[in-house]
């Protein structure tokens, strides 16, 4: 099935916030934000920005007449700065003016006086100064201490893990209209439509019913508007709120990527023990989160790098350590994976190092270590369904990955600058949120009685396919054609209290409400035609393709006759239905539970071409075998499987981000902040379905997609090494990301660069110590 | 300090979109993208990055694929401005219809900029290798699709124009 809006999309029909006509008198919007990073806040000048003609009104915290606050988790950001700045892009003013271009020339003529303080940007040094978000988290398996001595050989070191920009391509925005009664409706591109609601009930001193949200679509998402999006609406909000008129709040570009915080970086330690044999004894991990100025989603993020701190290995002996350190930054937030990136990528650092040391392969201990039906993970939950050997071996013997490493290595022998890598990603991914709670969902299903469905749900559609996947549920569910389904914004007047659209858990929540919702519907129609049609089992009755069969045979009763008669009996055609998933808990103090409905698994290989001289790289191929479950729609989720990957490769390779020490946004545009573009995705990318699984908790047999395929990218960045250890097999393994061309370089000619003086030198220094070319 | 800025002289001009004359008052620095945005609300055409870099508004002008962030709109008086709009008629136009088919668009945010670039492309490229199709879009960005079904879609609008489909 097509995505379900394929037509208007193609067509530019589609409508984002903006795209919507504008309400009479509607006003526009512009935040003046923080020059600085770190600092006391003394005085702001709004005289010269008033002068603007077309300028109605500029707010600051003053003018809020709820609580200034916005932090969810923890009560530790302020809408509108007070009397200190956190971050560069901090809002201290919110300029309100007839266009969106006067409003933003306004803006920059505000200043501030300010008082600068010290300056964070580093996770270890806001750790050591006590600067922690929250409680630090351990979670412990055996005993790591005693298991030590047990290992024949025990290596350490440390990762420097980089964060990445969203790039959701529609920016941050929102549109806060004033209804009657005091009462505001929010349209914004939000994941969380109910994380706004609270947010602007909060700041506007407002209950919850006084503020309707509605979400359309977004133009992408990512994980960046799951908390961050509140913040634009309640602005937006509080601007209606004052002037009475409609309000819109269009972030540019530029300040979306300077103004909002984006996934964290992490620096880690990592010590792993193993036996001769390649087998992992014992792993020990702290994590140094770079939270930013604000907790914003950092520690329930924090948990999840512990979570899959060990990825899809077994290790009888773990302690992991996490910490979230404030930093001057923007405050970070969720991203695909969620954390879980970060705490894979130590793994299979320290994985790449143990294989150097034990001089066997990555792969061979990889292998080793997989994990196995009722091993246990440190958190405590036993794994079940492992699918990871099955992922491993399929993509083995499909892609004939020994083949390929020895073309590969035949490949380096014969060539000097152009040196192959390989590497293999085995990637498990734990799905439901971790906090548990947030593991229920609503939905309102109507039928019409021209036989056509309305499904409301409290999933947010942001290009991931959750609509599709929704009406594709509700019309099996009923036995209708796809196109009698239509599903409905998402807002909460209609669905109320939602978890946001998140942890790749959308589709099986939302999916699995409409199912309850539906049956609720069924079960109503059935009893009635039971009785209309003199038989009884109303069980025996089903639908299939609009018809109403008894026992598998024909009644003579269509869809659309069942539901005008059942309309006319007086039978109630909506239904609210509600999921919560079963069996998920876990237990802070202990550390230990079962927080996962179940887990997905993969393995991806990669075969890389670096050319050694210049430090550019291609990536040749990959190949990846997935487990879906029951694929309910394998259009849309290849497609979730090619863009996760595309965002991985991207995070571990191209982009990087750059601040300066004084907290300053360097690669703030999308000129100097590089993503993938077509060149970049793999020439040979094939994508291959684990087959014959089934998975009880997602709605017919499906598993969730949206994160899981992201963490494949973590396998480029060990194949490139791999290619430049063929080049330099002395080449200290160091991991730091991205893996950009010019580190390529600078890694391996790094005494040469360094050591640069004249050509003379160099020809000299060549000349003592020959590039050592590999066999 | 004075202060200029919205109060400086507006033209009215003629633009032709689309196949229709529209008549509306610019400024000498307004890109294109306002006026097709703001002034005529042909709403199509997205605003991603301001800055010449992400194609989600690339508009035909004169046949040719146009970013009109970076297009002074003044420029284009006299000339064929054709927007994502201008390719509807009853069924989806074959780009549509195989960006739909093959998956080519997910949020749909940078879809129409695709569509534009391709149309431009195909229209004077009837045989183009995978790789041509890749050059000719390098200038637009997906964040969501990993670019392989934007690829399939393309390439597949242009067997079928071959195929005389």
């Amino acid at each position: 099935m097509k995505h379900i809006d394929a037509a208007t999309h193609t067509r530019g029909e589609s409508q984002y916030i903006d795209d919507v006509p504008q309400p009479e008198g509607m006003l526009h919007a512009a935040v003046f934000g923080s020059p600085i990073a770190h600092g006391r806040l003394l005085t702001i000048d709004l005289d010269k920005a008033r002068e603007v003609p077309g300028v109605r009104t500029i707010l600051t915290a003053d003018d809020i007449p709820g609580e200034n606050q916005v932090g969810a988790l923890i009560a530790d950001e302020m809408l509108l700065a007070e009397s200190t700045v956190h971050f560069v892009g901090e809002p201290i003013a919110l300029v309100l003016a007839e266009t969106p271009a006067t409003a933003h020339k306004a803006a920059q003529m505000i200043s501030v006086e300010t008082e600068a303080l010290p300056v964070i940007t580093d996770p270890r040094v806001a750790f050591e100064k006590g600067e922690i978000i929250g409680a630090t988290r351990t979670f412990v398996l055996g005993d790591v201490d005693q298991a030590w001595k047990d290992c024949d050989v025990v290596v350490e070191g440390s990762c420097e893990i980089a964060g990445q920009e969203h790039l959701y391509l529609e920016t941050q925005r929102a549109r806060a209209v004033p209804r009657e009664d005091g009462c505001l409706q929010i349209y914004a591109s939000t994941q969380s439509p109910y994380a706004v609601q609270k947010g602007v009930a909060r700041i506007l001193g407002l209950p919850h019913h006084k503020v309707e949200v509605d979400v359309k679509r977004l133009g992408g998402g990512f994980g960046g508007k799951e908390d961050q999006a509140t913040h634009w609406a309640c602005l937006a909000a509080l601007g209606a709120q004052i002037t009475g008129k409609a309000i819109e709040l269009v972030l540019p570009r530029h300040q979306d990527m300077v103004m909002t915080g984006k996934r964290h970086p992490y620096s880690s330690d990592y010590k792993i023990g193993l036996k001769q044999d390649g087998k992992i004894v014992a792993y020990e991990a702290r994590h140094y989160q770079n939270a930013g100025a604000a907790a914003d989603l950092s520690p329930a993020i924090l948990e999840r790098t512990l979570f899959h701190s060990t990825n899809a290995y077994f290790i009888p002996n773990v302690r992991a350590f996490a910490a979230s350190c404030r930093t001057n930054l923007p405050p970070n937030t969720a991203f695909r994976g969620f954390g879980g990136p970060q705490g894979m990528f130590v793994i299979e650092s320290a994985i790449t190092k143990a294989a150097e040391t034990l001089e066997v392969t990555r792969e061979e201990i990889q292998l080793k270590n997989l994990l196995q039906d009722h091993d246990i993970f440190p958190y405590g939950q036993q794994v079940h369904d492992a699918n990871i050997r099955r992922t491993w071996q399929e993509a083995e013997k499909s892609f004939k990955l020994k083949n390929l490493q020895k073309r590969i290595r035949e490949f380096n022998d014969n060539h000097f600058e152009k040196k192959k890598g390989f590497a293999i990603m085995p990637i498990c991914f734990g799905i439901s949120f971790t906090a548990t709670f947030l593991n229920q969902a609503g939905a309102l299903v109507h039928v019409y009685t021209d036989g056509s469905v309305s499904v409301s749900t409290g999933g947010v559609e942001m290009g991931q396919g959750l609509i599709t996947n929704l009406a594709k549920i509700a019309a099996t569910a009923f036995g209708i054609d796809e196109a009698r389904v239509k599903v409905e914004t998402t807002n909460t007047t209609r669905v109320a209290n939602m978890s946001p659209s998140a942890a790749s858990a959308t589709t099986d929540l939302n999916g699995n409400a409409t199912l309850a919702a539906a049956s609720e519907i069924l079960q109503r129609l059935k009893s009635f035609a039971v009785k209309e049609l003199n038989l009884s089992h109303p069980e025996r009755l089903t639908i299939e393709k609009e018809t109403l069969l008894f026992e598998g045979k024909e009644t003579g009763w269509t869809w659309q006759k069942l539901v005008q008669s059942a309309y006319f009996n007086r039978v109630d055609l909506s239904a609210h239905g509600f999921y919560a998933t079963p069996g998920v808990w876990f237990n802070k103090d202990k550390e230990k539970g079962h927080p996962f409905a179940y887990h997905v698994f993969g393995t991806a290989a990669f075969e890389v071409t670096v050319d050694c001289l210049r430090g550019t790289y291609e990536i040749d191929k990959t190949k990846i075998v997935h487990d879906l479950g029951r694929p309910m729609n394998e259009l849309i989720d290849r497609g979730q499987i090619e863009g996760g990957l595309a965002q991985g490769l991207g995070w571990m390779t191209l982009e990087e981000l750059k601040f300066d020490d004084q907290g300053r946004y360097l690669s703030n545009s999308l000129a100097s902040y590089k993503v993938p573009d077509v060149f970049f995705m793999p020439d040979d990318l094939e994508i291959k379905l684990l087959e014959n699984v089934n998975n009880t908790w997602g709605p017919y047999g499906t598993k969730a997609v949206g994160e899981p395929p992201l963490m494949y990218g973590i396998g480029v960045f060990f194949a490139l090494q791999d290619a430049m250890r063929a080049f330099r097999p002395e080449m200290p393994l160091t991991f730091d990301t991205p893996m950009t061309p010019e580190k390529v370089l600078m890694q391996l000619h790094r005494d040469e660069i360094e050591g640069f003086k004249t050509d003379s030198d160099v020809m000299a220094d060549h000349q003592e110590q020959p590039v050592k070319e590999t066999e | 300090m004075s202060y200029t800025g919205d109060a400086m002289t507006r033209k009215l001009v003629t633009f032709k979109i689309n196949g229709s004359s529209y008549e509306t008052a610019v400024r000498e620095y307004d890109v294109l993208l306002d006026v097709v945005r703001e002034n005529l609300n042909l709403t199509g055409t997205k605003r991603g990055c301001d800055f010449g870099t992400c194609g989600c508004c690339t508009v035909l002008v004169d046949g040719r694929a146009r970013l009109s962030c970076l297009t002074l709109a003044l420029e284009c008086v006299g000339k064929e401005i054709t927007t994502i709009e201008g390719l509807k008629t009853d069924v989806l136009h074959p780009l549509q219809q195989t960006f739909a088919d093959a998956g080519g668009s997910q949020c749909g945010f940078c879809t129409q900029g695709f569509i534009m670039t391709a149309k431009a492309f195909l229209d004077e490229h009837a045989n183009p290798s995978r790789e041509e199709i890749e050059e000719a879009i390098s200038g637009n960005m997906c964040r969501c699709t990993g670019y392989i079904k934007i690829v399939d879609a393309i390439e597949m609008a242009a067997n079928d124009k071959r195929n005389g489909c």
